[in-house]
């Protein structure tokens, strides 16, 4: 079609639009319909009939990312933007495509619409598209959904075991008949692994074997629940689920080397049988619900666990900010309430009721926070005065009256002055011997020891100065920038106002004799006189863009005082070297000298004029802003002393307002970053702002948060906890009690154990997972250790595998046998260790490598066959190795060892020619058959007989029948008790439990 | 304990072996025939292997077989933004034509660049994907993004993808295997080679430098006496029977 051609046809369009438009409103009636009226009648049956199969989250199908059936669905419009211009037919996307007047746009695609029928439609667009369907509803927040559906516990269907009951009760109407009890010593290899992590020794199964008390049973339950064991072991079941590793992954994988206390934390907190609700809470803001807790900080730990993409983060920051709490986004409502929010990052989810803004209302909850290496304190009185400290601190900073004239420390106060005025400091003017400007500027040392700078003005300079010192310590560091009459405005800069910038002072210490500098660092920083928001501390925060300086108190001499945090001895003479550096603009220093001092504390501290005034006078003639500036040094001063007086702190990989973009701020976010809806998930199309929220699926909870103080981004992770483990929450109930459920039984009573939605699997027993969550939640009060309890005494959970599976219930859904499981690979590499007598049972502490890692320029390369397995460090527990994220160890991944860059709710149940040839030929399982080869040998020297029984205990946990027997000891007679281990370890009945 | 894997994979129950066993039950049928590929494919497969070449690093599509005629017109013009952009490590620089010389080969006129004088008479026997976009040129990201769609870490990779999709001809060899280049692994280290979320068996099995340790775990290690390959063949079954 010419474009001459289209022209004319839209013109003709208009016209009979017009025509119809006023002959159907003519026809309707002498009354107009309402817009609303005329949205039901006319239209809606019109898109119902057109579009919305292709277009709506009825019909699952979002062709070209449009969907008509709300509102907000044409604003937002597709890929090729929004659908309707209200008021605009011609502008309308809409209505060009059912014109049919563009040839790559003509909707509906097969047949197009009769001209009356689009004539309603313009005639809509003209009337502004009234669209009285409510935005996101009901179609999209249809919470008609067995996981969205409030809790309420069913009745139990029988007596005894109440999981037996409804077991039974479908076993029953099927038809079918649960299985006879497992044998004891089956049993017993179950348990441990179950609950601890490894096979039983062959006495411990033989404790249980022959005990006669009939409640042995729940007593050897009762007792691994009671051990430290129980919490290694179930700890990384959650740390799959979370994806924790100890490295970053991604394009920079290196490693977080204090990552390992939130993993500690796991441990300890399952151990202690935190309550559920409780264990929420403390993942997503301790600080705001346990703040007299101070040690559980490395339980933010859980926010961060998932990957740090750094290249991006440097490249791409914008980007990096939306997929980084993507990522907690993703993780928090997958592993809390199995809920994939994640997919509806670039429009609202296909099949569950979440909206595109729930999705950005959670990212909303992160936006104040970034993944870093967070202090804490260990005791609580610490943490509350280095706050109170730290808050003292930045009250003197910002002069704060009601904090600094309170009257509890007026005595403070008082005893500073008094110290500062017994004691001057002594200052001895460094000379320089030495002195260059890298820039290029012309230094000339002046009678008075101060350095002159004149000629080139480059756009950076770095001033490096060095002297002796003639001291026995040295504590503080003084640096004037002076006057002088052949600088601009008399100086003491060189800029054309007379100012200076000093951007970053480096101070290092060259013994006498030695090449080797240390590196002085500086506690605090403090000058007579800062420009607004250029000041002392800006000058040795690292930050190029920031730094000291003095504008307007120009054609004056100033100086900043650098001390240091303990001094150095410098008896034994030596070098100080300076490096004043002076980024973009040219505001270089133009005269300035360098003093040191062996004094300490209240004497050094630079004073501005005001406090020095007051210093003198006494304490009831000083007017407010005299004390306010003499409270504020005085209090400063204090608080720093006190802070350095402190025990160290503990390190955790965690999150804090103190990070971005994996690096530390020189001062925490004030506020949180503001978070956009993205259109089409795309960071060029941001749309309005949305603030913190959850999910409006669930009507008894509040959706979005209303915050006191929206700004103070704890607020914001403290509301979503408590949304998250709100007893009404039907989510997070039902969500815990399948994961736990999946892990004794290898399936979850729901098959998606992050996937509650549409997508995922249905109950297979709705009534026992709906019960069981109540129970949970009301009767056990959240504890995980009753809930492992009531799981493994019901007869359901001892039943036997070895059973063949109903024919009508192939995947043994119904649970008439117990499933037959592979162990897993920690479990393999444990009970190795155990059976080899060499299970190091050391709990905590940094990550164990066990690899031998060559840390290149470029990327790290692991070795995992060169690590000596003879060594302590490889005989400790699984869960405590260090996880590289991105190089996995072949072995473990053989073993379906999850890749943690994603979330690994379940784990795989491979069997594959890789796995066979690590169990054969891996140097750990070699190691493990000589290991155990040589227990035995010394327990049962030269007796192949004994050694063949004793071997099978040790490694099936049952004793060798008379035929087994004399196979056995014809293999280890012809190849040796160390080649029969090997065979042992390869075996079905070791790697799977019946 | 004696129990063929038929059995043996019946017996695990609870339908982790039941997929395996009817697997095995299907390619058994075939016996003596040409093994089929028994992968997730609701049709029969044509295509019976994939090599993929991801070179980190290496020239640009634009120097070889992406003629770009608007680049000759433009050159030397500076058009994107003066300050550095998201994605960005500096402000883009002024356009630049591709310094060698584009001409059509074939019957089907691809242009190819004079780089490849040798390729350039094949161009009829290749595919030209030439719609091919990328979310991002931050070397991790893309490098996942190259491998397998997304920009994130943890989904599978191709090669998982067409383990999954096409199967295997044969239960004893792994269907997927890498051959990273010998300097040194691509960004992001072993996760572009990752089975994600699928099971393991679908994991790329590495091949190392050349040498002995090529493919890990292939054979025992030298020092373990006992595990001599050809010591330890008899009376394995004998034991295990």
């Amino acid at each position: 079609m010419k474009d001459h051609d289209r022209k004319l046809l839209g013109v003709f369009a208009k016209a009979i639009a017009c025509i119809v438009g006023v002959s159907s409103a003519l026809h309707s009636g002498a009354e107009p319909l309402s817009d609303e009226a005329f949205f039901s009648q006319k239209v809606q049956p019109l898109l119902t009939q057109h579009c919305l199969k292709c277009h709506s989250h009825d019909a699952g199908k979002m062709k070209g990312g449009l969907t008509l059936d709300s509102k907000s669905g044409w604003q937002t419009g597709g890929d090729s933007g929004p659908a309707i211009v209200p008021g605009d037919p011609d502008k309308s996307l809409l209505i060009t495509a059912v014109k049919f007047t563009d040839p790559f746009l003509e909707m509906p695609p097969k047949k197009k619409l009769a001209d009356a029928e689009i004539a309603i439609l313009v005639e809509w667009v003209k009337r502004g598209a009234p669209d009285p369907r409510k935005a996101d509803t009901p179609a999209a927040i249809d919470s008609n959904w067995w996981s969205l559906k409030k809790l309420e516990a069913p009745e139990v269907p029988g007596d005894g075991h109440p999981i037996d009951a409804f077991i039974r009760k479908r076993l029953a109407d099927a038809g079918a008949k649960p299985a006879p009890a497992a044998e004891r010593g089956e049993l017993a290899r179950r348990l441990y692994v179950d609950l601890h992590g490894y096979m039983p020794t062959p006495e411990e199964v033989q404790a249980f074997v022959s005990d006669a008390d009939p409640q042995a049973y729940a007593k050897l339950v009762d007792q691994l629940l009671a051990s430290p064991r129980y919490g290694e072991r179930w700890a990384r079941h959650w740390l799959d689920v979370v994806h924790y590793a100890d490295t970053h992954g991604c394009e920079h994988d290196v490693k977080r080397v204090h990552a390992w206390r939130y993993r500690d934390y796991v441990i300890n907190r399952l151990n202690d049988d935190v309550p559920y609700g409780r264990f929420v809470r403390e993942q997503l803001a301790t600080d705001v619900f346990f703040p007299d807790e101070p040690q559980l900080t490395p339980a933010l730990g859980f926010i961060s666990a998932g990957p740090l993409e750094l290249s991006r983060a440097v490249t791409a920051p914008k980007t990096f900010d939306y997929l980084d709490r993507d990522d907690m986004v993703t993780q928090t409502m997958g592993a809390i309430v199995s809920t994939t929010a994640n997919c509806a990052r670039c429009h609202t989810h296909k099949f569950d009721p979440i909206t595109q803004e729930d999705y950005f209302a959670l990212q909303a909850v992160f936006a104040g926070i970034g993944k870093g290496e967070v202090k804490y304190d260990t005791d609580a009185e610490t943490h509350r005065r280095r706050g109170e400290m730290t808050a003292l601190a930045t009250a003197a900073n910002k002069r704060d009256k009601g904090v600094l004239l309170d009257p509890r420390y007026t005595r403070t106060i008082q005893q500073w002055v008094a110290a500062r005025k017994a004691q001057d400091a002594k200052w001895q003017i460094l000379d320089p011997e030495v002195f260059v400007a890298a820039g290029g500027a012309t230094l000339t040392k002046q009678a008075d020891n101060s350095i002159f700078a004149s000629g080139t003005k480059a756009p950076q300079e770095v001033y490096t100065v060095s002297g002796e010192v003639g001291l026995d310590q040295l504590a503080a560091v003084r640096l004037e920038v002076m006057k002088d009459e052949r600088l601009p405005m008399g100086g003491p800069g060189r800029a054309g106002n007379g100012n200076m910038h000093l951007t970053d002072m480096d101070l290092q210490w060259f013994a006498k004799g030695s090449d080797e500098p240390l590196k002085l660092k500086i506690a605090r920083a403090t000058a007579d006189f800062d420009q607004n928001g250029w000041t002392a501390k800006h000058a040795i925060d690292g930050d190029a863009k920031t730094g000291w300086a003095i504008h307007p108190k120009v054609n004056e001499t100033h100086y900043i005082v650098f001390e240091f945090e303990k001094p150095v001895d410098t008896s034994k003479g030596g070098r100080l070297v300076a490096t004043l550096k002076q980024l973009p603009p040219t505001h270089h220093i133009g005269r300035f000298r360098l003093s040191v001092t062996d004094t300490e504390e209240a004497a050094v501290q630079a004073l501005p004029e005001v406090a020095r005034l007051a210093l003198d006078k006494p304490a009831d003639q000083r007017t407010e802003s005299e004390a306010l500036a003499l409270a504020a040094v005085a209090l400063d001063a204090h608080a720093h002393q006190q802070l350095k007086a402190f025990p160290p702190q503990h390190v955790t990989y965690a999150v804090s307002t103190a990070w971005s973009h994996g690096k530390e701020l020189p001062a925490p976010m004030d506020k949180p970053k503001v978070v956009h809806l993205l259109r089409r998930g795309d960071i060029e199309q941001p749309m309005q702002e949305v603030g913190p929220g959850a999910l409006l699926a669930i009507k008894t909870l509040p959706g979005r948060f209303n915050l006191e103080d929206p700004n103070n981004e704890s607020t914001r992770r403290a509301a979503l906890a408590d949304w998250l483990a709100h007893r009404d929450n039907p989510l997070t109930w039902r969500s815990i009690v399948n994961r736990v459920w999946h892990y004794h039984f290898g399936r979850g009573l729901v098959d998606t154990p992050n996937d509650f939605g549409r997508m995922g699997s249905e109950p297979t027993h709705p009534e026992l997972l709906d019960w069981l969550a109540v129970w949970f939640r009301d009767e056990a009060k959240g504890s995980l250790k009753e809930l492992h309890k009531l799981i493994l005494t019901s007869a359901t959970w001892q039943q036997t595998s070895k059973v063949a599976t109903n024919s009508s219930d192939a995947d043994n859904r119904l649970l008439g046998k117990m499933n037959r499981l592979r162990i897993d690979a920690e479990v393999f590499r444990d009970s190795v260790l155990r059976m080899s007598g060499q299970l190091d049972l050391t709990m905590g502490g940094p990550g164990v490598e066990q690899f031998v890692g060559i840390s290149g320029k470029l990327a790290t390369t692991l070795d995992y066959n060169a690590y000596d397995w003879n060594q302590p460090s490889a005989k400790r527990r699984s869960i405590y190795r260090l996880v590289w994220r991105t190089i996995p160890d072949p072995f473990m991944e053989a073993l379906d060892f999850p890749d943690l860059g994603i979330l690994a709710p379940k784990r795989g149940q491979s069997l594959s020619a890789l796995q066979s040839l690590a169990i054969f030929n891996n140097n750990f399982v070699l190691h493990g058959s000589e290991w155990i080869g040589q227990r035995v040998q010394k327990e049962h020297p030269d007796d192949a007989r004994t050694q063949a029984t004793r071997a099978v205990q040790l490694i099936w946990q049952r004793s060798p029948d008379a035929e087994e027997v004399k196979r056995f000891v014809d293999y280890i007679e012809q190849h040796g008790i160390t080649a029969f281990c090997r065979v042992l370890l390869n075996s079905n009945e070791f790697l799977f439990l019946d | 304990m004696s129990m063929n894997r038929r059995q043996f994979l019946a017996h695990i129950g609870g339908g982790f072996g039941s997929l395996a066993l009817s697997h095995l039950l299907s390619s058994d049928a075939l016996a003596g025939g040409l093994p089929e590929l028994n992968g997730g494919l609701h049709h029969k497969a044509k295509v019976k292997r994939v090599i993929q070449l991801f070179m980190t690093g290496g020239a640009s599509p634009m120097d070889l077989f992406d003629y770009k005629p608007e680049l000759d017109r433009l050159h030397g013009q500076k058009l994107g933004p003066s300050s550095k952009g998201e994605g960005f490590t500096v402000p883009p620089g002024p356009l630049m034509k591709s310094p060698f010389k584009f001409k059509q080969h074939g019957e089907s006129g691809r242009w190819v660049s004079d780089v490849f004088p040798h390729q350039a008479k094949w161009v009829d026997e290749m595919a030209f994907l030439m719609a091919m976009t990328t979310k991002t040129n931050v070397h991790g990201p893309a490098t996942y993004m190259m491998n397998s769609g997304f920009i994130l870490p943890g989904f599978p990779c191709l090669g998982a993808w067409t383990s999954y999709a096409l199967g295997n001809l044969t239960d004893n060899l792994p269907t997927f295997v890498v051959l990273p280049d010998a300097k040194g692994l691509p960004y992001n280290l072993r996760g572009p080679f990752s089975s994600g979320f699928l099971p393991s068996i679908h994991q790329g099995t590495v091949i190392n430098d050349i040498g002995a340790k090529a493919v890990p775990d292939l054979f025992p290690d030298e020092r373990f006496k006992f595990a001599n390959p050809k010591r330890i063949k008899t009376g394995w079954t004998c034991c295990m029977q």
